[in-house]
């Protein structure tokens, strides 16, 4: 009986809660506390593929069920964003019988990384996809072993791993294991010869903390890495991106699938690698995946065109709290060939709490902006200052300060027509959309 | 003046931009007319302690901070001899652990500390992160920062922040927090901590001149930027401490 009501309860809870605009998880919080251990009792589809790691989880999650769902498979996944265990449940319940039967062929689920275990300890995933680890909302997360050791609880024996071959600390959960697949990219027209960025978590082995040497990278520490005492290196892919043509927009997988890229970022290529090796596993042939794949513009809504005055602007979400997401639109920018101004704002640190942490700005390789192109850099928000002072350690000069966001756009619509980057977090981003003319 | 930063594991204890420290004394110290050397030491390398006028280490993962002090020990002497004879030097984050007695780990394992300083920190598997407000005996401004840890520090009778109006200090909320002994500054807060707190870092820099028996010039460089960055950030958190 408990079942039945923790599920009516949800379904009740859920459908209150579109009327009212409410979040997905508080259906969910009911019915665990109607029936505790309600995820064990459903009956849950063949495939269960969760999707965790510091970056790129939603992208992925969202290309995944694309493809699966041309493939011709009833998916349903947490599009809504609710990524710990009551966002879970909602998501479970609402799309169950009143027996409890979820009528899907796959149940996809984006997991918070620090929560997994928490959301996986009455059921586990057919299939695991982790997509990195590394410095990610450190005032929450603590610092990537910290986030490792919450996830090793999460991973089942009967679990198969598909895993991040270029990271060497998420790359670590292989080991013991036998059910694991890999997903990389091999030396192409993108690797760098040394680890790039304001810090190395790639210079000591996360096994036995000797120094570690790279054959390339391709950005920051993730490429093909190697201990030189232990052993722990880069494994072979299963699934490779084999070249990349930035320049045409096209990566090459496996030596023969191409799929052409709606944005070239390195970030973009993993997430799609990692969305592709997900759907082979689940059967998925490769040129169904990369028919899906190809082109495929993400609906979350990260990178967004507008107008401001004269200007063509492009939003680059960036998470704050996040050197790498930072990092890899700041290569964006600077890969870019027109002239540019770019606007950074940090006005607010978090959307969901509270602080005035900013030692992640030093994180971030702001010196990739020192590039003829980037005519002038606007550093704005409450931590405007913050940021100068960071930047005052760069080699650019080219900045100023104007921590009131609104005359900052005033004064970039009054002049100039030059291309116009925003850099900035989902918690600041509205601040500077609501004064520009979306394009569609 | 020459003046010799030591710079201990800058890639292996690189948490939270703990290395910006050092760039804000060098240039602090070049703007007095300093001609300033940093030196890294990694692990496994070697330096001359009594060469130094500065040591500091930033913070690390706990297996980071515990493979640091594998070779870290070997300095131990040395260092304690420095800090005796009043030479500055900075420890944040994890890195303060090290200079205590011992490090109790969260599965039960220890391992000694520098032995510099007498409390010992007892890691747990809690997290133990928020903004910090608090005050020392050095100067009259508040210090800011970030607490991001897992270790309750006991036995320190000498804290650097004597006490915080919001977060958590070295064992209770609100309790006493780092170490401070002549011219040893430590804490747990993580981060740039001569960034974010000017004040603090003309205390460091002072600290190398006193310790060359001369006074801070009178004519200091002026960060204007971080300045007014402490100072919207000490707004903040002086509003959330009296919000609490």
């Amino acid at each position: 009986m408990r079942k039945l009501f923790a599920i009516i309860v949800c379904k009740l809870g859920h459908f209150v809660g579109k009327l009212v605009g409410k979040g997905s998880s508080m259906p969910g919080k009911f019915a665990l506390k109607i029936c505790p251990d309600i995820l064990r009792r459903v009956e849950l589809p063949r495939h269960i593929i969760a999707v965790t790691g510091s970056n790129g989880k939603t992208s992925t999650v969202e290309m995944i069920a694309a493809v699966l769902r041309a493939d011709g498979k009833t998916v349903v996944y947490n599009e809504e964003g609710s990524n710990q265990i009551e966002g879970v449940t909602t998501l479970v319940l609402t799309h169950a019988t009143l027996g409890g039967a979820v009528r899907a062929d796959v149940l996809l689920i984006e997991s918070d990384e620090r929560y997994a275990a928490r959301t996986f300890q009455f059921f586990h995933p057919t299939e695991f996809v982790i997509t990195n680890l590394y410095r990610d909302q450190l005032t929450r997360n603590g610092h990537p072993e910290w986030v490792y050791d919450a996830i090793l609880p999460a991973l089942h024996p009967e679990t198969k791993l598909i895993l991040n071959a270029d990271d060497p600390l998420s790359s670590c959960f292989a080991r013991g294991r036998e059910a694991v697949k890999w997903f990389g990219l091999d030396k192409c027209s993108i690797s760098a010869d040394a680890p790039t960025g304001a810090y190395h978590d790639g210079a000591y082995c996360p096994v036995c903390h000797a120094p570690m040497e790279y054959d390339y990278v391709h950005y920051n520490h993730i490429g093909a890495f190697r201990c030189t005492k232990c052993g722990h290196k880069k494994p072979a892919a299963d699934y490779a991106v084999t070249a990349v043509d930035l320049e045409k927009a096209v990566v090459t997988i496996d030596g023969g699938v191409e799929i052409a890229l709606a944005f070239r970022s390195i970030y973009n290529i993993y997430n799609i690698l990692a969305a592709y090796s997900a759907c082979r596993e689940c059967g998925v042939s490769g040129d169904t995946a990369a028919a899906v794949l190809g082109n495929y513009l993400l609906k979350n809504g990260r990178m967004q065109t507008f107008r401001l005055g004269a200007r063509h602007g492009t939003l680059l979400t960036s998470k704050h709290e996040n050197s790498i997401a930072y990092d890899t639109n700041l290569r964006y920018i600077a890969a870019s060939k027109r002239d540019c101004v770019v606007l950074v704002i940090v006005d607010a640190v978090s959307r969901k709490y509270f602080t005035s942490e900013t030692s992640w700005l030093w994180d971030i390789d702001f010196d990739q902006l020192n590039v003829p192109h980037v005519k002038r850099v606007v550093l704005a928000g409450r931590y405007g200052n913050d940021l100068a002072e960071r930047f005052s350690y760069t080699a650019l000069e080219n900045w100023s300060v104007e921590t009131d966001i609104a005359a900052a756009a005033a004064a970039l619509k009054s002049a100039g027509d030059e291309e116009l980057y925003v850099v900035t977090c989902f918690s600041d981003r509205d601040k500077i959309l609501s004064r520009v003319e979306k394009e569609g | 003046m020459d003046v010799r930063i030591i710079h201990f594991y800058p890639d292996l204890m690189s948490l939270y931009g703990s290395y910006a420290n050092v760039l804000a004394l060098k240039r602090y110290l070049e703007r007095l007319d300093c001609d300033v050397t940093v030196e890294s030491v990694l692990p496994g390398g070697g330096t001359d302690i009594a060469k130094g006028d500065f040591f500091c280490m930033g913070a690390g993962t706990e297996r980071a901070a515990r493979a640091a002090m594998e070779d870290f020990a070997r300095y131990a002497q040395p260092l304690k001899a420095a800090a005796g004879d009043c030479a500055a030097m900075l420890f944040a984050g994890t890195a303060m652990d090290l200079i205590g007695k011992t490090v109790k780990e969260a599965d039960g394992s220890a391992y000694e500390g520098l032995g510099l300083a007498s409390f010992t920190t007892e890691h747990g598997k809690r997290r133990i992160v928020g903004d910090v407000y608090g005050h020392t005996d050095l100067y009259p401004e508040a210090v800011v920062g970030f607490m991001n840890k897992c270790g309750v520090v006991t036995g320190v009778e000498t804290p650097l922040l004597t006490g915080l109006d919001l977060g958590f200090g070295n064992g209770k909320e609100r309790g006493p927090e780092g170490f401070h002994w002549k011219n040893v500054f430590a804490s747990q807060l993580t981060g740039p901590l001569l960034v974010k707190n000017p004040k603090l870092l003309e205390t460091v820099a002072a600290a190398i001149y006193a310790r060359r028996g001369k006074p801070l010039p009178v004519d200091r460089p002026l960060d204007r930027w971080a300045e007014q960055a402490y100072a919207v950030t000490e707004e903040q958190l002086r509003l959330r401490a009296q919000a609490k």
